[in-house]
């Protein structure tokens, strides 16, 4: 969990064009953390393979996605503050 | 690890609370954040954010009430709570001294919420380690 | 504390590309570095020239050349998005540089953020 250059929080869906330039801009240095809508990825298995990703675990059981995919670590919202303070930089899309 | 000791958060709420997800997803960030003991220096509402500043809010009663659940969370731990004034003026959002400079025949705005300019988002970035933003999903 | 704001929204449907100018200002006002990015439907704002009176609403085309004269450091415009909404150096508003949006872009600022 350490090592994170720019923590990418994520709450668009696959299809919206900001989740496109989100994938984008995501270097393998980072950490692409998934929450509201922008955990419909984890059904979609488009996943930037290089960049560590995180899903919000309230945001995943809501929308009834299964926690397993892939290298994907299901965090909760501690977890996502002390995420958002070992990265570098956060940036929300 | 900066991660153990106490930090300082600014949180922008640019969402729209029953519009999206954004007030609750930045409520649960905020109350973690709290319990690990690091400090919110602001709560800034910005754009359609406003809306959670509003005193009229009447959602049904099965479902739960971010304004007043914002509100308690602000008032209980101290936590200054602004809405931006060019955002909520133009969403009609209002103070007694906003209804009274533009004559209006009300005011909404919801205590402990107060209306600032966007010079204290500014502040903000600047003194508290992370300002972290919640937008609306769609 | 240099800021990047960026701007995504296509101009005029809706406030958050007016917003996040506000933010840009706001920073340049305080003495704070900040610098605009329009990408995606966003690079639009950039397109000479606006007569947003045909819609009710003021143009931001004057603020956006003024921007620079108001302390913002850069406007810059994604290359690939420009080229896809035809924008070239004709059509852009003048003091724009174009940039490729991309994780090294990114790295040159310590916050980022969207105004909605």
């Amino acid at each position: 969990m350490t090592g994170i250059h720019t923590l990418h929080i994520l709450n668009k869906a696959p299809d919206h064009p900001r989740a496109t330039r989100c994938l984008e801009m995501i270097s393998p240095d980072d950490g692409l953390l998934l929450i509201g809508g922008g955990v419909l990825f984890l059904s979609t298995g488009c996943l930037p393979d290089a960049a560590k990703v995180f899903a919000l675990t309230a945001d995943v059981d809501a929308r009834g996605i299964g926690h397993l995919s892939g290298n994907t670590s299901m965090v909760d919202y501690t977890e996502m503050v002390a995420l958002s303070l070992q990265a570098h930089r956060v940036i929300s899309w | 690890m900066t991660d153990t000791s106490t930090q300082s958060f600014t949180l922008v709420i640019t969402g729209a609370p029953y519009t999206s997800q954004a007030p609750q997803t930045a409520l649960a960030f905020a109350r973690a954040a709290v319990n690990l003991g690091h400090r919110l220096d602001r709560v800034f509402l910005y754009g359609d954010g406003v809306h959670l500043a509003s005193a009229l809010c009447a959602p049904p009663s099965d479902e739960p009430h971010w304004p007043e659940e914002w509100s308690r969370f602000l008032t209980d731990h101290s936590i200054p709570g602004v809405a931006c004034i060019a955002s909520a003026l133009r969403r009609g959002l209002i103070n007694e001294t906003e209804q009274k400079r533009y004559e209006l025949p009300a005011a909404n705005l919801r205590a402990p919420f107060e209306i600032a300019g966007l010079g204290d988002w500014v502040e903000g970035r600047i003194k508290s380690a992370r300002t972290l933003y919640f937008h609306a999903g769609d | 504390m240099s800021t990047l704001i960026m701007i995504d929204h296509p101009p005029y449907g809706t406030w958050i590309g007016r917003e996040a100018l506000d933010m840009a200002f706001s920073l340049a006002a305080f003495d704070q570095p900040a610098s605009l990015l329009f990408m995606g439907a966003g690079v639009n704002w950039l397109r000479k020239p606006q007569e947003a009176g045909s819609i009710g609403q003021k143009s931001v085309e004057k603020n956006l050349s003024a921007a620079q004269i108001f302390g913002i450091d850069a406007i810059l415009a994604d290359r690939a998005a420009c080229e896809i909404y035809g924008l070239d150096e004709n059509s852009l508003i003048k003091g724009v540089t174009l940039a490729d949006a991309d994780a090294a872009l990114l790295s040159d600022y310590d916050h980022t953020t969207f105004a909605g």
